[in-house]
């Protein structure tokens, strides 16, 4: 008995003592020096790349090949791995605690960064040529501080999604052009009954802050303005005060403060949707289903007047590191070649991020609708170290509107952005 | 970090006891050869013990001074360190505005599931030690949701939970036992319940088990006494099975305690649409200050696993005592 006793005793502190260990490996920090390129400031011939994994089928593919060319032509070495978009940021924060920074990351964020000093500018690594490719629009958002470091990767941009097949049940014929005319549509897609839904609204936190600004948008409203935040503008106030009302109305599906975008694709591929924001890889998952008979349209605004869309881009950002300065000037060189870039986001299914791309894509009948938006498209503040954080209290936050107050929602984001930036 | 929090319950350390009647001749030998009694040279003590010790520096130790390190160093959102916080970090997470009602989740969620754990299988384990046709084929598939990855298991309960295509409202729906689905996971009233169930479901089979071995130490001329003295069977479980499986209750509650509340993907998954912290315990809590909140912050939620571990060893500490107290007082 008695030593049965002990021994739990020294099992459950064993145990809790190991899921400290656990949790150390997670979140320890390191203070040693270390690295692939080595401290000692010799060239290095073999630099890293963390990449996110836009799909399955080909982003390790793509990386792949790529690093093979690179060491043909080069011959330096890549070294690739390739992370899943859940794991990336923790993974990336992981690595520079421990002074093990990647030579180039890729990831949809870069100011935070830049802001630390972490980041090589474009004037050390990013041939001319490739930078005067890059389409203005992403040039702008990429700067910090005077300086371009946010180099894009890809780039998407949102667009409104309809089903054609409920359209014409409802006897709607054309995608609405004002709120006014979205919210009489919804109503009437809801009305069919079978569990129709107007319009899918993914206010979760998986990415609240990209259907929002989709809204904010077209109701001339905007994250900041002149370098000041302005969310609890009126404007947003009025944006968000629409979206309650469609969810009080219940022309969108069940609970829009607690959807996922990705759940908000899935009711809409399944035909059960009539509207939703989607992009260009949403419109490759159905046509590979070729379930639904869908159309894309600009996204109808407030007024009327003319639609704007969202731009989303990721980033390849460098990392300063001694001796690699070389080797990741030729990794950009290669990869803004019309060759690479362009079979990358064709694979993937994206937009095309340099002017040369925007060429290349023009006779893709389905992409023009979005290409037409791409060089006036409007992207969040990503230009700004404090959207990194104001971003994810958008997404912890903004659902709860849904069941209070939008403008009591609004000033607290507000007053979240303005104590960290 | 998730997998090796939440590793699913091996019956190793509950087995360890049974290691000491077999050690014992060993040492007996050992020191009759070393003439005095319970003493080896402190050297040939230490060489035994070095593959042990260092294990318990590698994975214990140093990660555990690691994770003290950086929850007093203060963090850029990149994870870059940027000089030294002081104890800063824990008073952020002591002054957190949501930390009572992570706190209250806690409690909520290790009591609901470890008592329903223990409750059920008391019950099971009694069904399956006895005999019956297919008992061997029921017991393994017991195991499954044990063998079962905890992501898998939760992803599988997301799927069966679904607002618009569970096969739970399907059900529910075509009986008539509601009118309008349930939103298991978004509706705030259901959330807990529908992760306890969840809890519930990949902690039976580990304690059924458990309890299974507790049954199987029961002597049965005790049993046979008993009956001859003419106890009834509620008699006999009250009296005789019951204390007689004090240990192995004792070491399914302290273990279940511990799992349940490192238990990190369960409510990762299931409460991954939910925004804030309303249906988040002290881990995911952690996790969420380190990477998915607006605090994103390294060095608030390293302080916040520091309070975790002390929390929970304070919790076994308690129950451990509370169990010895009874003990004494029972005499």
């Amino acid at each position: 008995m008695r030593s049965t006793k002990k021994s739990v005793v020294v099992a459950g502190l064993a145990i809790a003592g190991l899921a400290l260990g656990a949790c150390g490996g997670g979140t320890g920090a390191g203070t040693a020096p270390g690295g692939t390129a080595g401290a000692t400031g010799e060239e290095a011939k073999t630099i890293k790349l963390v990449a996110a994994e836009y799909s399955k089928d080909h982003t390790k593919a793509f990386w792949d090949a790529f690093a093979k060319t690179y060491n043909e032509k080069t011959g330096y070495t890549l070294e690739v791995q390739v992370v899943s978009w859940d794991n990336i940021d923790q993974q990336s924060s992981t690595m520079i605690q421990n002074n093990q920074a990647p030579d180039i990351l890729n990831l949809n964020a870069y100011a935070s960064y830049a802001k630390d000093g972490l980041l090589y500018d474009s004037d050390a690594v990013l041939p001319a040529v490739a930078k005067d490719d890059i389409l203005d629009t992403f040039v702008k958002y990429g700067t910090y501080q005077g300086k371009f470091y946010g180099f894009p990767d890809l780039s998407s941009a949102r667009a409104f999604f309809y089903n054609k097949t409920i359209f014409k049940q409802a006897g709607i014929t054309a995608p609405p052009k004002t709120w006014a005319e979205l919210e009489a549509d919804a109503q009437k897609i809801t009305a069919l009954g079978g569990g129709k839904v107007g319009y899918a609204l993914p206010l979760g936190p998986e990415e609240a802050q990209g259907e929002f600004s989709m809204w904010m948008f077209n109701n001339g409203g905007d994250w900041k303005t002149d370098g000041n935040w302005v969310i609890n503008s009126d404007k947003n106030v009025q944006t968000l005060d629409f979206l309650k009302k469609l969810a009080d109305e219940k022309v969108t599906q069940n609970n829009p403060a607690r959807t996922n975008r990705a759940d908000a694709f899935d009711l809409f591929k399944s035909g059960a949707a009539g509207m939703v924001v989607g992009f260009s890889p949403l419109a490759a998952d159905l046509d590979k289903d070729k379930k639904v008979d869908y159309g894309v349209a600009p996204f109808p605004t407030m007024d009327g007047s003319e639609s704007k869309t969202l731009g989303v881009t990721d980033y390849l950002m460098a990392f300063k590191k001694p001796g690699n300065e070389k080797a990741v000037k030729a990794f950009y060189n290669l990869y803004y070649t019309p060759d690479q870039v362009n079979t990358f986001i064709k694979a993937e299914g994206f937009l095309p991020v340099t002017e040369s791309g925007v060429k290349y894509f023009s006779n893709e009948k389905a992409l023009t609708v979005y290409l037409n938006t791409l060089p006036n498209a409007k992207l969040t503040p990503t230009d700004d170290p404090a959207w990194d954080k104001v971003k994810l209290a958008v997404q912890q936050n903004l659902g709860g509107a849904m069941n209070g107050s939008p403008k009591a929602t609004l000033d607290g984001l507000q007053r979240t952005a303005e104590s960290v930036g | 970090m998730s997998d090796s929090t939440t590793v699913t319950p091996d019956p190793a350390p509950a087995a360890g006891s049974g290691d000491h009647p077999s050690r014992m001749p060993s040492r007996t030998r050992r020191r009759r050869r070393a003439g005095r009694i319970g003493q080896v040279h402190p050297l040939v003590a230490l060489l035994w013990l070095a593959p042990a010790l260092a294990l318990i520096l590698g994975v214990v130790l140093y990660p555990a001074i690691k994770l003290f390190d950086a929850s007093r160093g203060e963090y850029s959102i990149t994870g870059l360190r940027k000089g030294d916080a002081g104890w800063d970090n824990y008073v952020n997470v002591l002054q957190h505005p949501d930390l009572g009602t992570v706190l209250r989740n806690t409690v909520v969620w290790v009591v609901a599931v470890v008592a329903i754990t223990i409750v059920l299988s008391l019950a099971l384990a009694q069904f399956l030690v006895k005999s019956f046709p297919g008992r061997r084929f029921v017991r393994w598939a017991v195991i499954i949701p044990w063998a079962a990855s905890l992501v898998i298991t939760s992803q599988l309960f997301v799927l069966l939970y679904d607002y618009n295509y569970g096969i739970i409202n399907h059900v529910l729906l075509s009986l008539h036992v509601i009118g309008t689905p349930i939103d298991f996971l978004g509706d705030d009233s259901w959330t807990m319940f529908s992760m306890v169930v969840v809890g519930v479901f990949v902690s039976l089979p580990f304690t059924i088990f458990v309890f299974i071995a507790g049954l199987g130490a029961i002597p049965d001329d005790v049993m046979e006494a008993a009956t001859v003295d003419g106890a009834s069977p509620w008699q006999r479980y009250w009296n005789i099975t019951l204390p007689l499986m004090r240990p192995a209750l004792m070491i399914a509650t302290v273990l279940n305690v511990i799992y349940v509340f490192n238990s990190f993907p369960i409510i990762y998954t299931l409460n991954d649409r939910n925004p804030g912290y309303a249906h988040d315990t002290t881990i995911t809590f952690m996790y969420k200050l380190a990477f998915k909140s607006q605090e994103h912050d390294v060095g608030m939620s390293a302080a916040a696993g520091i309070f975790n571990v002390l929390l929970i060893l304070v919790v076994v500490g308690i129950y451990l005592k509370i169990i010895n107290w009874r003990e004494e007082t029972s005499r």
